[in-house]
């Protein structure tokens, strides 16, 4: 078969109950019961994700602070310990090298949660720009499992294994607990729109996987009563897609700026020298050409990544992620589109096999926000 | 000797696509198999060419698409389609839960099935492609 892939944790798990795919080296389930069910099962009460394959670095140090303002496009000194924010590394065209969570443990250690995809680039990127500011910066992947629990009754679940009080955990907060008796750091955010959780397995390392076996067992185990269901890699991209979240690779790459794709709010123009900062500044005061759109479908078809979108017989943009939409029951997709067709509510095509199908520009996230997601309505 | 989880009714021939057919005096009902739906799983969208259209044998007729993946349908054999399977539009897991009954995609006029026919293969034949591709 060729090379070998990683594994994780919960491998012997996978295994055993879901289908298995390749995804950035990694032999990771794409689904379990089906992309569908589990989706369904997160929009609706809670499903528990193996994302031990993403990337997870250290960095600690008096000037980690300035180090990461310097490299990461939102401001670090906002964060106060143990909260979390979304943000972006450029390179100096101000192209997204990466997009991540980072979270302020202590106030001189940061740990930085980025893209399985682009382990190796970004451990380097952070690696060759950490040495003037003298910090330690740490690939600590390896010796720690995470698991996602999202869902409205994500917190319900948890609570049942965990000693801290949850409920005093705020969106974007973060916090340590033992889980099922395991030491674990917390920390509210996700990929699928909903509330709910990222789970951080400690000193968990790969070839000694019990602890992090028990805890995504235990997980399990108390979430069952409200009808938890392991999720993979499908439903993970169709959650994030409806979300209208980016995913690296597809929705995101050096080729694309933060202004671009809509995460304007993730960058700090105000704050000192940043990598990149020169050229988003000059974006920024340019203006954009091109910008990332939502793409609901009024005519039967999927669109994918590739697609070409059309307006009067012009073509105005391409998709760049597509997918059908469990709780829509129609196709979606993430599009860069030029900006004077860029208005909400605008009609376009997407040419699916050479043909001209009706969608229409909307608004992220594509669900009903009173309905799904965190900010729902209880 | 293992036994699939697969389903492969003895009187249909099938392609290497997984395509079956099955022979209605001088038409053929053809779909998708057993094998193929399982492979798919969550179908959400089907898609074939119009009544009409004249296909010859391995030439695209269609696309089905999970919600991951898009798969094009060959053309098992050679002929006119006369009749395409309009249930399929609105509820497309029907080719999930009855890939040989109502999942049934299209029926073709055949126009040469003595020379299609040395291209399918038998429920044995089938069987043991898919052992030696599972392998």
């Amino acid at each position: 078969m060729g090379k070998q892939l990683k594994k994780t944790h919960l491998y012997e798990f996978h295994k055993q109950t879901a289908k298995m795919t390749e995804f950035a080296g990694f032999e990771m389930p794409i689904w379990y019961k089906g992309i569908i069910a589990e989706h369904m099962a997160v929009r609706r009460s809670v499903g528990v994700f193996d994302i031990t394959h993403m990337g997870r670095t250290l960095i600690t140090g008096a000037k980690s602070e300035a180090f990461l303002n310097y490299i990461t496009t939102n401001d670090v000194a906002a964060l106060t310990p143990l909260s979390a924010h979304y943000s972006n590394m450029c390179n100096e065209q101000g192209g997204i090298k990466d997009d991540f969570v980072l979270s302020r443990l202590e106030e001189e250690k940061f740990l930085i949660v980025y893209n399985a995809t682009n382990r190796t680039k970004d451990y380097e990127w952070l690696v060759k720009n950490a040495k003037p500011f003298n910090v330690k910066v740490e690939d600590v992947s390896g010796n720690i499992a995470m698991f996602a629990v999202q869902g409205p009754n994500a917190q319900k679940a948890l609570q049942k294994i965990a000693d801290l009080d949850l409920s005093k955990i705020e969106r974007f907060k973060c916090g340590w607990t033992k889980l099922a008796g395991v030491e674990s750091f917390v920390s509210r955010t996700g990929y699928t729109g909903e509330d709910g959780f990222e789970v951080f397995v400690w000193n968990s390392p790969i070839e000694n996987p019990a602890n992090a076996v028990k805890v995504w067992r235990a997980i399990l185990q108390v979430g069952e009563e409200l009808g938890i269901e392991p999720c993979g890699l499908g439903a993970r991209d169709t959650l994030r897609l409806e979300a209208g979240m980016c995913l690296y690779g597809n929705d995101i790459d050096e080729t694309t700026t933060p202004l671009e794709a809509g995460l304007s709010f993730v960058v700090k123009l105000k704050k000192d020298a940043f990598i990149g900062k020169d050229a988003l500044t000059k974006q920024k005061a340019e203006g954009i050409k091109r910008k990332r759109v939502g793409l609901t479908m009024l005519e039967k078809g999927i669109p994918r990544p590739g697609h070409e979108v059309w307006k009067n017989s012009e073509k105005i943009g391409h998709i760049t992620s597509g997918t059908f939409s469990p709780v829509l029951e129609r196709g979606i997709a993430m599009a860069y589109v030029s900006m004077q067709h860029s208005t909400e509510g605008n009609a376009v095509e997407v040419k699916i096999r050479d043909k001209l199908t009706e969608a229409q520009i909307v608004k992220f996230p594509f669900y009903e926000t009173t309905k799904y997601g965190y900010a729902r309505q209880k | 000797m293992r036994v699939l989880p697969y389903d492969i009714p003895d009187k249909l021939y099938y392609s290497k696509e997984h395509e079956w057919v099955r022979i209605e005096g001088k038409e053929a009902v053809v779909g998708i198999t057993d094998y193929a739906q399982k492979q798919l799983h969550e179908i959400v969208y089907v898609e074939v060419q119009k009544v009409g259209a004249n296909l010859e044998q391995s030439q695209t007729m269609g696309t089905v698409e999970s919600v991951k993946s898009v798969s094009d349908i060959f053309a098992p054999v050679s002929g006119k389609i006369t009749k395409v399977n309009d249930e399929l539009v609105e509820s497309p897991e029907v080719l999930n839960q009855d890939p040989y009954g109502k999942g049934w995609l299209a029926r073709i006029n055949l126009k040469n099935f003595n020379k299609d026919m040395k291209k399918l293969l038998t429920a044995q034949k089938y069987t043991d492609y898919i052992k030696e591709m599972e392998e």
